[in-house]
């Protein structure tokens, strides 16, 4: 009986601690996506952006051994790729998912034509300096919580962070309305005195910086090493996401959460060896990000009016 | 072919041997020119499926997840025909029209389904598509890791039954006749879109669903239409690598496939017979560009940025020159809205 609780008790500890630990990378992810779609711009290509980011936090932290820096250089990679991006999506008013997802192959090749370039054939993955889980002296001692909660990186605190800082912008400063106007109503902001093209810019390579920042999330406080599969997916998990926060960054950290949950708890099942097919809890976010999305649940509704539509001012 | 010139100087290479190298393999030795083949034919038919649904202005993404649905309902009745199970092995003749139905119709009720998602309740295809890839992909990971797993280590079906694998075409090569049901695939499809009355009305969908709908289109049963045939031909691609080229499932079957075809068949124009050159073009390329790896040691995913550079400055110029049928702009409105915009 004291054993079964004992189980219990750790099962739950490392499941919530490990959902959290997995939200982190894709709420970043998902905060940026929000400010791009809400300015009515639908970025596909964070998938390649975040695995650029990677790749520069890695070959940064790699050379310099500074986990900051290398942090930095993963942001500032993320917003050049997307002033591309922008050009493409904004200027030249390509479709966007078209674009976008070229640029996901784009990124692929870049990434892995440069890492081979930087490490050579070594398949000898090699460490790098990387964030620790802080520790605070009594809070991370609570039992079952105390690690999940207050043992996680500082990059975990600082995306929370920046969830709040998010919607204070979003829907608090006059940025962040001119924002939303623009994929809203374009023509109503343009006539508003708004500058749409500038708006546009400004929301996708937010989404640049903050998927860039997830690249060196995931390498600098998960995974220590790169790999060319290191994203697998997770830009187009955070897409989801902003569809099941409803567009609002608060309510995208809940979804990062939920899926976060999903992902962990396939993992510690696997640990504690039960029966239930990883690959079903695997599927689950999925399958519910598709039932949110499909209109069932007036999703639509909610959607930026003029996402996915470019703006040509007349 | 200026940029990547100046990437393989970058990489320490001269341009000449390299470029060498990427086409010399393919398309002058009769192996690499066998490979090649072998590449372009689930290429083409991705592509073949793209254009299909694009061009009905149902922007489908999934075709990662209809090339594992397809195979996985390939290898299924590939199993069940093996020696000493329920049916017994079949003659092939009647095998490979089975087997082409099983996988049309499981890879086009899969992408039907979205379908039916945008004509009746508006949700986006984009979004759902792409989410639908990773269930498809889970499911033949638990299908290859549970009920259909060989005894061994690894994750995945036993060898399907000899009788039952795509004949090799070439002597001496492993070019398969794959390549043959692709070619079929794409003068159907331009007989589809260019000579019937109904891929008339599928077009015209997606030129333009307000005027569609006033000429009397069912625009949702177009869309659905749309995503059955796009998703039945991604479901073929999947039957064609398993049956001529894998022989057996295993995770990761499908690897990006359903994004490269993509990029075909937007190099293609989206012309169903620009596709099979375009298709072979890129299996050659992807064949080179190993032989390239081996012999320059230039890493071989350069020849994904060649192929995305390539769209991108076509959709660069397009948009430059202001004269492109814009993807975008079909995609302004659902049905939903036509719907409302016809009975005001």
């Amino acid at each position: 009986m004291i054993g079964a609780q004992l189980i219990g008790s750790a099962f739950l500890a490392t499941w919530l601690s490990a959902s959290l630990r997995l939200a982190g990378p894709v709420l970043l992810a998902a905060l940026g996506e929000t400010f791009a779609e809400q300015s009515g711009v639908l970025n596909v290509g964070i998938e390649g952006t975040i695995l650029l980011g990677a790749l520069a936090s890695f070959l940064g932290s790699y050379y310099t051994g500074m986990v900051w820096i290398s942090l930095l250089a993963a942001v500032l990679i993320g917003i050049i790729a997307n002033i591309f991006l922008a050009w493409m999506y904004v200027t030249l008013r390509a479709s966007q998912v078209v674009a976008g997802l070229v640029f996901n192959v784009l990124a692929l090749g870049i990434a892995s034509a440069v890492y081979r370039r930087a490490m050579g054939n070594s398949a000898v993955p090699e460490s790098i300096a990387m964030f620790h889980p802080v520790h605070m002296r009594f809070l991370s001692n609570l039992p079952l919580i105390g690690p999940a909660i207050f043992g996680q990186t500082i990059l975990f605190y600082l995306t929370l962070l920046l969830a709040f800082v998010g919607h204070f912008i979003l829907y608090r400063t006059n940025f962040g309305l001119a924002l939303r106007a623009s994929g809203e109503n374009p023509a109503a902001a343009d006539s508003a005195g708004i500058s749409v093209y500038r708006m546009r810019y400004a929301g996708t390579l937010i989404s640049g910086a903050a998927a860039g920042m997830a690249g060196g999330y995931l390498v600098l406080a998960q995974v220590g090493l790169f790999r060319e599969s290191i994203v697998s997916g997770q830009g187009f998990i955070a897409l989801g996401i902003v569809i099941f926060g409803r567009w609002n960054p608060l309510k995208a950290a809940v979804a990062a959460m939920v899926f976060g949950a999903c992902d962990a708890l396939q993992l510690s099942l696997q640990i504690f060896g039960t029966h239930v097919p990883p690959q079903l809890l695997l599927a689950l976010p999925y399958v519910v990000t598709i039932l949110a999305i499909s209109g069932l649940f007036g999703g639509k509704a909610v959607q930026p009016a003029a996402l996915m539509s470019p703006y040509v001012k007349d | 072919m200026l940029i990547t010139s100046i990437l393989f100087l970058a990489n320490g290479a001269s341009p000449w041997q390299a470029y060498f190298a990427l086409f010399h393999e393919p398309f002058s030795t009769l192996r690499g020119f066998g490979y090649a083949l072998v590449r372009a034919s689930p290429l083409a038919l991705i592509a073949l499926g793209t254009i299909v649904s694009w061009r009905s202005g149902f922007m489908y993404l999934g075709f990662e997840g209809c090339f594992v649905i397809g195979a996985a309902a390939t290898g299924w009745l590939a199993l069940l025909t093996a020696p000493g199970s329920h049916i017994g092995p079949l003659p092939f003749f009647l095998f490979l029209p089975l087997a082409i139905s099983v996988a049309f119709a499981a890879a086009g009720a899969w992408a039907g389904l979205v379908g039916l998602v945008r004509a009746r309740l508006g949700g986006n295809e984009v979004l759902i598509s792409l989410m639908s890839n990773y269930v498809a992909i889970f499911i033949l990971q638990y299908l290859v890791s549970g009920p259909m797993r060989a005894p061994g280590s690894l994750p995945e079906t036993p060898l399907l039954p000899r009788a039952t694998w795509l004949p090799f075409i070439l002597r001496g090569t492993r070019a398969h006749a794959g390549i043959l049901i692709a070619l079929g695939a794409a003068g159907l499809v331009w007989m589809l879109l260019e000579k019937m009355p109904l891929g008339y009305e599928m077009i015209v969908t997606g030129f333009n669903p307000f005027a569609a709908r006033y000429a009397g289109i069912d625009v949702g049963r177009r869309l659905v239409l749309a995503g059955f045939l796009a998703g039945g031909l991604g479901g073929l691609a999947g039957m064609v690598e398993v049956l001529g080229s894998q022989h057996r499932l295993m995770d990761g079957i499908s690897g990006g496939v359903g994004f490269v075809g993509i990029i075909v068949a937007l190099l293609a124009r989206l012309n169903p017979l620009a596709v099979i050159p375009t298709a072979f073009l890129y299996g050659g390329m992807s064949v080179g560009a190993d032989a390239m790896q081996r012999r320059v040691s230039i890493p071989s995913s350069i020849t994904f940025i060649l192929e995305s550079l390539a769209v991108l400055l076509v959709l660069a110029c397009d948009a430059l020159r202001y004269y492109k049928v814009n993807l975008s702009v079909l995609r302004r409105s659902s049905p939903r809205a036509v719907v409302e915009q016809v009975s005001k």
